[in-house]
């Protein structure tokens, strides 16, 4: 898991931590688009996204210290992103959209693979975008850390604050989540399997 | 999560399929899942779909489908380069910027405060620092006024946040607000009266401060230290050796004041004798025959009246001045009239600037006539100077528009986008727009204090400025489309201002688009306000056993 095209900048690393400023803007350079991709898949709007990478890299310089070089630079640059945006959606309310009570104790019906695999072939990258922005703060936050920047279910579980157990119904959730989204219709996205 | 059936007559559920794919399943449990898969038609569809879901996702997730927003290329920029020249450039034009206002704004008000006999003080200082109302004000500290600075600060951390990292924010605002709490010393004993007509009678002497309220306050004995006084009457007969500073319908001075006299009210009359100087605002100063100020007068309202003794100058921002007494300095007066009677007598020179010239008996006594100035009213209209400093305020305004448009990206754009919503924003506006000041005036005569009173007021102010620059974005987004880009903003903003400038300058009916736009962008940045300071409601995270859902496990579906 890394930047694209990014190899580990231990260097850089090396030198950013002295607090040379010329370090700090090739970290930027290389992995602030990534981490802007991470938020703007992550969070509400593109502002929020804008904020929330400044801030990644502001919070970066007082964290930098922490990093462990022996383990992957851009894995722990996208978990300290994930904190970070989720303590965002966690102080708005906007956490709760779409995950009350109901939501979370409605049982989910077994999908019809046949249905299942040509809505899925059916819908563009675009279309998926689209329906991400649908999606409840936390089934989004889930989907990006797995399938944007492949965060171990640990890693996820440590950053929404769940039992690692867990992790697995909340990414189901939100494919299913998903899959309503992209069908626009929640009797179509199940696929009815009974 | 369920577990995986050993019966190949029944599917696997969905979890079970999904942790395979996710390789999240031991590797007993794993062989037995593909085993089944090998054998069942319906779970491996499943299985399939599954892994293209995945693939899908993480194809579309990682697509760029935009680019680095300009502000963070521009951050990028910043991040590049050392950071201490900046500081040192942004603090640089701050000063410069501080010291433009000053020289603009604060010294030539201090140059003729001091002509008024205010010497040695600015005034800002001679409102807020020196004296008895700075001591007034370090003897009003309460609880209140603990608590509404520490919300500033708290307003403060929030605002710097966003810009700086949380230990410096914080860093800077406690400092700031450990300095205020330094630079005011702990407060002093003083004494407190109140009731219907609260008196410190003739043969009593107070030593100290003194605050009185009441329908009628008296002050007939001795009091050694400042009267800071509110009622509908304030009647001074005894001796006061401090300062008066008061508010309410009539100030009546028949006895002596050592200090000086500081208030705002319908009347001041003075028979008695000010040792120092009187300032005012409101309707009238009335100095009778018998009344005697040592110093200046300093009048913001409607007239003044010297019949008595002055042993200084007149400041005069109001209507009409009269005087029949004595000014033993000079007059400089910006109003509708002035007459000098037959009796009076001006020691000094006479400025005025006003409608008509100043009426002056013959038989009064100056030490040179009256310079007198006309006011010439939309004479700017044909002056071509007045195009020339049209043309500044506007550069000035987008100047302004631009930092606070840099400075606050997000805020900007959501007051601009709150403009939209005309009735509430133009509603909120006319109630914030008209209620601040009145806030901001009811702060700084009550026990909430002057510092939040006039921090109210700067911030008023400011936000008529600020109001017209988010209106006129709007105005530029109506022209030339809408942008979420904060420079392109930045570029509507500006095309929207000089639009709106050229409608203020319509004569007669300029101040209306002027003052519309300002109160309209007033109920727009309060809109946003009130939105970033809603409550925010604590998360429901799950945190109870997970139970698997009773439909996804192991349905009895045909293989």
């Amino acid at each position: 898991m890394s930047a694209p095209g990014i190899t580990e900048p231990t260097e850089v690393i090396t030198r950013a931590r002295a607090g040379d400023a010329e370090a700090w803007g090739q970290l930027y350079h290389d992995y602030a688009p990534a981490i802007f991709r991470f938020c703007r898949r992550a969070l509400p709007t593109r502002e929020d996204a804008e904020d929330a990478t400044m801030e990644v890299f502001m919070k970066l310089k007082g964290k930098l210290n922490q990093y462990d070089s022996t383990r992957s630079f851009s894995a722990w640059l996208y978990k300290v992103a994930a904190n970070h945006c989720w303590d965002m959606l966690r102080r708005r309310k906007i956490r709760q959209d779409k995950e009350t009570g109901d939501l979370e104790n409605l049982p989910l019906e077994h999908p019809d693979p046949s249905q299942l695999e040509k809505l899925i072939e059916e819908r563009s990258s675009e279309e998926v975008r689209r329906a991400l922005d649908k999606l409840g703060a936390r089934a989004r936050m889930a989907l990006v850390m797995r399938y944007y920047s492949d965060m171990s279910y640990d890693e996820i579980a440590d950053a929404l604050g769940v039992r690692r157990a867990f992790v697995g119904v909340v990414l189901l959730r939100a494919r299913h989540e998903l899959r309503q989204a992209l069908e626009g219709n929640a009797a179509l996205a199940a696929g009815g399997a009974s | 999560m369920s577990e995986v059936p050993k019966d190949n007559g029944k599917h696997l559920d969905e979890m079970t399929l999904l942790l395979y794919v996710e390789r999240q399943l031991d590797r007993a449990r794993g062989m037995e899942v593909s085993a089944h898969t090998q054998e069942c038609d319906t779970c491996r569809t499943l299985l399939r779909a599954l892994e293209r879901e995945s693939r899908l996702l993480t194809r579309a997730m990682l697509e760029e489908d935009e680019p680095l927003p300009s502000r963070l290329a521009q951050f990028q920029e910043r991040a590049r380069k050392s950071m201490q020249w900046i500081w040192g450039l942004v603090f640089g034009l701050a000063a410069t910027g501080a010291y433009a206002l000053y020289t603009s704004y604060i010294q030539p008000w201090q140059q003729q405060l001091e002509q008024a006999g205010f010497g040695g003080s600015n005034l800002l200082g001679l409102l807020i620092f020196q004296g008895a109302m700075w001591k007034g004000w370090q003897s009003v500290i309460t609880l209140l006024e603990v608590l509404a600075m520490l919300t500033l600060a708290g307003l403060g951390a929030l605002f710097f946040r966003r810009r700086i990292r949380r230990g410096s924010a914080l860093a800077l605002v406690f400092a700031g607000f450990c300095t205020v709490l330094t630079v005011a010393p702990a407060a002093s004993a003083t004494e407190y009266r109140g009731g219907q007509s609260p008196t410190v009678n003739k043969d009593e002497s107070i030593k100290g401060d003194i605050y009185m309220s009441g329908e009628r306050v008296r002050i007939e004995g001795t009091v050694e230290g400042d009267v800071f006084a509110a009622g509908k009457d304030i009647e001074i007969d005894g001796h006061v050796t401090g300062d008066v500073i008061c508010a309410g319908r009539l100030l009546q001075v028949r006895g002596t004041v050592d200090g000086n006299v500081r208030g705002a009210g319908n009347n001041g009359v003075i028979s008695g004798t000010v040792t120092r100087n009187v300032m005012w605002f409101g309707d009238a100063v009335t100095v009778e025959s018998t009344g005697k100020v040592g110093g200046s007068v300093t009048m913001f309202g409607d007239t003044m009246a010297i019949d008595g003794h002055l042993g200084r100058d007149i400041l005069f921002f109001g209507t009409e001045v009269n005087v029949s007494g004595v000014v033993e300095g000079g007059i400089r007066e910006k109003g509708h009239a002035m007459t000098i009677g037959a009796n009076g007598q001006v020691g000094g020179p006479i400025h005025f600037e006003g409608d008509k010239p100043a009426e002056v008996s013959s038989s009064a006594k100056l030490a040179s006539p009256v310079e007198f100035k006309q006011i010439e009213r939309r004479k700017e209209y044909r002056d071509g100077s007045y195009y020339i400093w049209q043309v500044i305020w506007a550069a000035a305004y987008i100047l302004f528009g631009l930092v606070l448009f840099a400075l606050m990206p997000n805020f900007a754009e959501e007051a601009v986008k709150s403009t939209e919503r005309y009735g509430a924003s133009a509603g909120l506006g006319i109630l914030v727009g008209c209620g601040l000041p009145i806030a901001a005036l009811i702060a700084c005569v009550t026990v909430v204090g002057l510092f939040i009173g006039i921090s109210t007021f700067f911030l008023w102010y400011a936000s008529l400025y600020f109001g017209q620059i988010v209106v006129a974005a709007l105005i530029g987004q109506w022209l030339m489309g809408r942008t979420q880009e904060i420079w392109p903003l930045i570029g509507r903003m500006a095309v929207g201002f000089v639009l709106l400038r050229l409608c203020t300058m319509i004569p007669h009916v300029g101040w209306v688009f002027k003052y519309g736009a300002a109160f309209w962008g007033i109920g727009a940045i309060s809109l946003v306000v009130y939105r970033r300071l809603q409550p925010v409601i604590a998360p429901g995270m799950p945190s109870g056993p997970y139970t698997p859902p009773s439909a996804t496990v192991g349905g009895a579906v045909p293989a």
